[in-house]
This record gives C-alpha cells, sequence and structure tokens, in this order.
C-alpha cells in the first residue's frame, strides 16, 4: 500500500510537469514575422538579377503588380489592377493576409514605386520572411500633364566613363593654354 | 492480479519520463523557423530601410575627402571590373557578391569606422547596406546616387543659369573647386589649377581594419 501511495504522488508530479511543458507551449507567443531565409541565401538572390522584370513582361495571368508608394500617391495614378502595399505599413495585418493570399495562390508580386530604388525595401524585406514570389518591376514613373507616365528603367548603369573626362578636361586645358601663350 | 500488473510497469517509470524528457527534447529540433533568425527583428530591419538617414550627399563625401577625414571607410560593392575602370579615392572594394566573406566581414562590422558604401547608382549599394542592417552592423551609409552622381555634380557639375539664387552659384563654384581637387582641369583656370592642386595633393594612408579579437575569457 505505501509503493502505491508513492507512485501515485510520482505520477502526480509527472502530470503536472508535462502539463506544465504543455502549456507553457501553448502561451508561448510567437512573434508575427520571422526570417525563413539566412543573409548568405539573401545575398545569393540579390546577386542572380532573376527578379527583375519589364514593362513588356507583364500581361501574365499569374503576376500581381504592388504598388510600394503611399496611399495618395497611389489614388493619383497607379498601373491597371495594381493593389496597393505603402512600405512602412508592409507588416500590418490587413497587408499580411494580402501577402498570404497571393503566396497561396501562387500568384508573383512585381513591385514597382516611383523608381526601382523605392522597391529595394520591401523587395529584401519580404524575401526575407519567406515570400519568395516576389518580382521587381523596374520602371519609372512620372507625371504629364496629370497623367501617369511608365517607362521602363534600367538598373546600375554606368552611363560615363570618370577617367576619361578627367583626361580630355586636362587635354582642353593645355590647348587652351597652348593657344593663350602663343597669343 | 491488477496490482502485479501494475508494479511490471511502474519499475520502468523513471524510463519512461526519461523517454518522455527526451522526446520534449526532440519537439525543440523541429521548430524550424527559428534556427534561420539571425539578426535584428523583420520589424525593425523594416523602420531602418525606409529611413532615409543612411544617404550621404556626394558634396559631404567630397567634403570628406578633401579634409582627410580620418574616420570612414568607403567601400566600392561593384565587381572588380568596374573598380580598376574607376573608382573614388582611397575606396576598398568589397564585390556584392563577396559581401559576406570572413575578410570583408571583418571590414563591415567594427565601430571604429563610419562605413559609406557606393555602387554605380545607390541600387546595389542599398541592397548590401539591408544586409548588413540585419545583421545589426553599424555605422553604415549609402552615398546617394552612386558613381553617377558623383560624375553629374562633382566631376562636371551643371553651370546655374543666371536666374538661379546665389546658393546655386554658391554650390557650383564649391562644387568646380572639389572637382578640380580630384583632377579635372578648366582651360580658363588651366595654369593655376594643374599646376598647384595636383602637387599638393597627399595620399592619405589605406586605414585597415586590424582583425577583431575575440573576447578574452577574464578569472
Amino acid at each position: 500500500m505505501k509503493e502505491l501511495e508513492k507512485t501515485q504522488r510520482l505520477s502526480i508530479a509527472s502530470v503536472l510537469v508535462v502539463l506544465l511543458v504543455l502549456i507553457s507551449l501553448l502561451m508561448y507567443k510567437r512573434p508575427k514575422h520571422v526570417y525563413n531565409t539566412n543573409s548568405k541565401n539573401t545575398l545569393e538572390k540579390v546577386i542572380s538579377d532573376d527578379y527583375f522584370i519589364g514593362l513588356d513582361q507583364i500581361n501574365n495571368p499569374d503576376y500581381i503588380l504592388v504598388d510600394v508608394r503611399n496611399q495618395i500617391e497611389y489614388n493619383k495614378g497607379h498601373l491597371d489592377h495594381a493593389i496597393n502595399i505603402y512600405t512602412p505599413e508592409l507588416l500590418n495585418k490587413i497587408n499580411s493576409k494580402l501577402l498570404k493570399k497571393n503566396k497561396k495562390q501562387n500568384k508573383t508580386m512585381l513591385l514597382y514605386g516611383n523608381n526601382p530604388h523605392e522597391t529595394i525595401a520591401q523587395f529584401m524585406l519580404l524575401y526575407q520572411i519567406g515570400y519568395k514570389n516576389t518580382k521587381i518591376l523596374t520602371v519609372e514613373n512620372s507625371y504629364f500633364e496629370n497623367k501617369l507616365i511608365t517607362k521602363n528603367s534600367p538598373i546600375e548603369n554606368a552611363t560615363v566613363d570618370i577617367n576619361a573626362f578627367i583626361k580630355e578636361s586636362v587635354k582642353n586645358s593645355f590647348k587652351a593654354l597652348k593657344k593663350t601663350t602663343k597669343i | 492480479m491488477i496490482n502485479r500488473n501494475l508494479a511490471k510497469v511502474l519499475s520502468f517509470r523513471y524510463k519512461i519520463l526519461a523517454l518522455v524528457l527526451v522526446l520534449l527534447a526532440a519537439g525543440l529540433v523541429l521548430l524550424p523557423k527559428y534556427v534561420k533568425h539571425e539578426g535584428i527583428s523583420p520589424k525593425e530591419l523594416l523602420s531602418n530601410a525606409i529611413s532615409p538617414e543612411r544617404y550621404i550627399s556626394t558634396d559631404e563625401l567630397a567634403h570628406k575627402i578633401i579634409e582627410q577625414d580620418p574616420s570612414f571607410l568607403l567601400i566600392d560593392v561593384r565587381d572588380e571590373e568596374s573598380f580598376k575602370k574607376f573608382s573614388l579615392p582611397y575606396a576598398i572594394n568589397i564585390p556584392l557578391k563577396k559581401l559576406l566573406d570572413e575578410e570583408s566581414v571583418n571590414y563591415l562590422d567594427q565601430d571604429e569606422y563610419d562605413i559609406i558604401l557606393y555602387s554605380n547608382d545607390h541600387f546595389y549599394a542599398d541592397q548590401a547596406w539591408i544586409i548588413c542592417n540585419r545583421l545589426a552592423f553599424k555605422n553604415h551609409r549609402v552615398l546617394e546616387g552612386g558613381v553617377n552622381e558623383w560624375f553629374a555634380t562633382i566631376i562636371n557639375p551643371e553651370k546655374p543659369t543666371e536666374n538661379m539664387p546665389r546658393l546655386a552659384f554658391d554650390l557650383y563654384s564649391y562644387r568646380k573647386a572639389a572637382s578640380m581637387y580630384f583632377g579635372v582641369a578648366y582651360p580658363e583656370q588651366a595654369r593655376p589649377a594643374v599646376s598647384t592642386t595636383n602637387k599638393t595633393k597627399k595620399r592619405r594612408v589605406t586605414v585597415r581594419k586590424k582583425k577583431k579579437m575575440a573576447a578574452e575569457g577574464g578569472c
């Protein structure tokens, strides 16, 4: 009989421990957004360049256009069928739902802003928290007579050869110098 | 009868308890997402990434270089080829793909120097900045507009038209003087500019980051 009492105590204790662990697991609050990609993989993605989409390729039923500008600018003018996710509000409830829905339906989100720079923050954050279905639409938006003008914008082009420009300027100034000394 | 069976089971009770604990511990391993969770939280990263504080203008940078400010490192994130073709004075080349190599991280993850990242535009530099910011590297800035803006403002500044305010003229003369420091010569000032500025230009000793020492244990 004594033996039984002892075991009862033991089993009660063990049940309590297990319950405690279970309760703490259930109560543990998960952060809403967590990374699921480490920095190395993100870097590889960034280098790969396969996330740029030009304006001529957007006619695909799997693409959803996402305007990253603020609501005022969005209301002023946006591309056809674009939805608005302003970057600072990216992680709020409504947008999270929207993102999840798009991911479920296997849609690819094309981000665009006034220029490609504006999309970097949103693109990289989305990629790192697991929305790999994101690409950047490389366009520039501007207004002409209150109409939205959208055109392709190249990324990171070297426009001029600076060394050549400096050499040229030195040459020119020498020429000018010779001229003045002759006179 | 029941008692005997119970006793049999109970003789394994410690083993069973141990098994339960081991299973629970195994459950921890199966929490997959947390393994990859390095760096600051996504929310923090977002608020850092949308703030324009990280940008430094080309004028500020030119001023720093000319003053020979020793407190910053210029880092070029373009590939080696474009780096060889043209780079800003005293820059160090860390191509974007080598950003997280051990050697590069020694430069990037320290708090002795301010770090200024640049590329042709500021697109790649921004990406590098965001990756570094997630890993909580400190004191990083981005050169706004990158090399292209450097050319448009410092090397080849636009002459203000007559109807522009005086400030524009002041800025222009500042930029023109800066461009002469970086080797551009203007025909109307050929004599003084070419002969003097190039010779007095002193080369700053390239600062090299010492390897970070791991914290040594005390007593």
